[in-house]
């Protein structure tokens, strides 16, 4: 888009957490460009687990579409500063 | 349930569909397969009725199918009537996308398995619109299984009827406006909502929305000559609930809707998530209103050139609780297809 929403800058921070069998990242809080997708996070875990089949949520809830953007995700779903991001290696919410 | 409702789950676009030249080891090439896409449908559940048509002129391997238009691939979770009304801005009928059954492109595409995949992305579209209409999604992740699959069958089969009987029990709700009894009695007596009220539905605030905007620069009066949408990236793709707002007693309309929805181009009007710190950047003297539903000609750097909802670019003064209730897709999300013209002189920023 030629113009940029100055708040698309703004840095979100992620709240990684395992679940199930998953392994557990050394460091679980990360904070990154609102105007990232989520396909980022979800990429990131990926490669962190060297996993290719990984199940990814929002808030223990649904796992939003890859092309969703993490401001807005923040914005709907995110609670006292951070985005909660729970990942499975095996589906865990369906 | 309103006429319009059933016209959205009995839209079906006609496709002619070719197999791409790279998969067709026969001479002749096969014909194209013409077949009719409903619009609350997605591409790849239309295999069934293309790999017959093509299969006999394949080359070995493994069916992965995916679609492209014009050489974009296209994205199979989003709705095929979204996909249409976004890449067909002068509709085409019937509409001609290339089907293929190998090579899947997963450095651009999420890799799809299915109907499964499919029906993953249905649910979970669906649980993330009751979390932002509820703040939680337990109705959905608590139903029953033989629900969940008439749920999804009566998406797959385009049975409104049976889709009515069970997403009732998700509580999902209607979307009211306070301000739009008037307007409603002067719409044809269509909307019967009485087994709605029965099936004790709440009222909701928060209405999910995914928003697909493309800009262009230039004018264009007619649809033929408006830039098409070649690159995914020229999609601005946002997810952001809207809450019905009503000021000096007057409906929320699609307008009021938009303008809300898209802060960074329309001074005067705020969203709450992101607080109002920033929109004033093109404001020369910095004024901030306070006023969101109002607007101010000469800070706006964007005109609605198009907002497309079901195949249809309904007048902006239309009652947006009405756009909801009728026009939303069965996972309970609008999709809106929003064009914008942004004016030369904020382009060059």
């Amino acid at each position: 888009m030629s113009v940029e929403s100055p708040s698309s800058v703004r840095k979100v921070v992620v709240h990684l957490r395992a679940t199930g069998d998953a392994p557990i990242l050394k460091q679980s809080k990360f904070k990154i460009a609102g105007t990232d997708k989520f396909a980022k996070v979800i990429d990131f875990l990926r490669r962190q687990l060297h996993r290719d089949t990984l199940f990814v949520y929002v808030n223990s809830a649904f796992s939003p579409n890859p092309d969703e953007l993490i401001i807005d995700l923040y914005n709907n779903f995110g609670f006292d500063g951070k985005l909660i991001v729970n990942y499975a290696c095996s589906m865990a919410w369906g | 349930m309103s006429e319009a409702q059933k016209y959205v789950w009995e839209g079906a676009i006609p496709l002619q569909i070719h197999l791409h030249e790279s998969e067709v080891t026969t001479l002749p090439p096969p014909p194209p397969a013409l077949v009719l896409a409903p619009r609350i449908g997605y591409l790849p559940l239309l295999i069934s009725l293309l790999k017959p048509h093509f299969s006999s002129t394949l080359p070995p391997g493994q069916d992965t199918i995916w679609f492209e238009y014009k050489g974009l691939p296209l994205k199979w979770y989003i709705p095929t009537g979204v996909l249409f009304d976004l890449l067909c801005v002068e509709p085409e009928r019937p509409w001609n996308p290339t089907v293929h059954f190998r090579g899947y492109p997963s450095n651009l595409l999420l890799p799809c398995e299915g109907e499964d995949s499919v029906k993953r992305s249905f649910i979970n579209s669906l649980k993330e619109a009751a979390y932002v209409i509820n703040g939680n999604c337990k109705n959905v992740m608590n139903m029953s299984q033989p629900d969940q699959v008439e749920l999804w069958g009566s998406v797959l089969n385009g049975n409104l009827e049976s889709y009515r009987r069970v997403s009732s029990k998700l509580k999902l709700g209607t979307f009211e406006d306070k301000h739009t009894e008037n307007i409603n009695s002067v719409l044809p007596k269509s909307e019967s909502t009485g087994d709605t009220d029965a099936a004790g539905q709440v009222k909701s605030g928060r209405i999910p929305v995914r928003l697909y905007v493309w800009t262009v620069n230039e004018e264009f009066d007619d649809f033929e000559d408006a830039p098409q949408v070649d690159d995914w990236d020229k999609v601005s793709y946002t997810n952001r609930p809207v809450e019905i707002h009503n000021e000096d007693g007057k409906f929320f309309s699609l307008n009021d809707a938009v303008r809300r929805l898209l802060p960074e181009f329309f001074q005067g009007s705020s969203f709450d998530n992101e607080g109002d710190t920033n929109i004033n950047r093109t404001t020369e003297e910095g004024e901030n209103s306070g006023d969101p539903g109002s607007s101010f000609d000469a800070h706006e750097i964007a005109e609605i050139k198009l907002v497309r909802i079901q195949g249809i670019e309904p007048i902006l003064e239309i009652p947006f609780s009405w756009v909801v209730n009728n026009l939303m897709n069965p996972e309970y999300f609008l999709h809106m297809c929003v064009c914008l013209k942004i004016s030369e002189a904020s382009a060059v920023q």
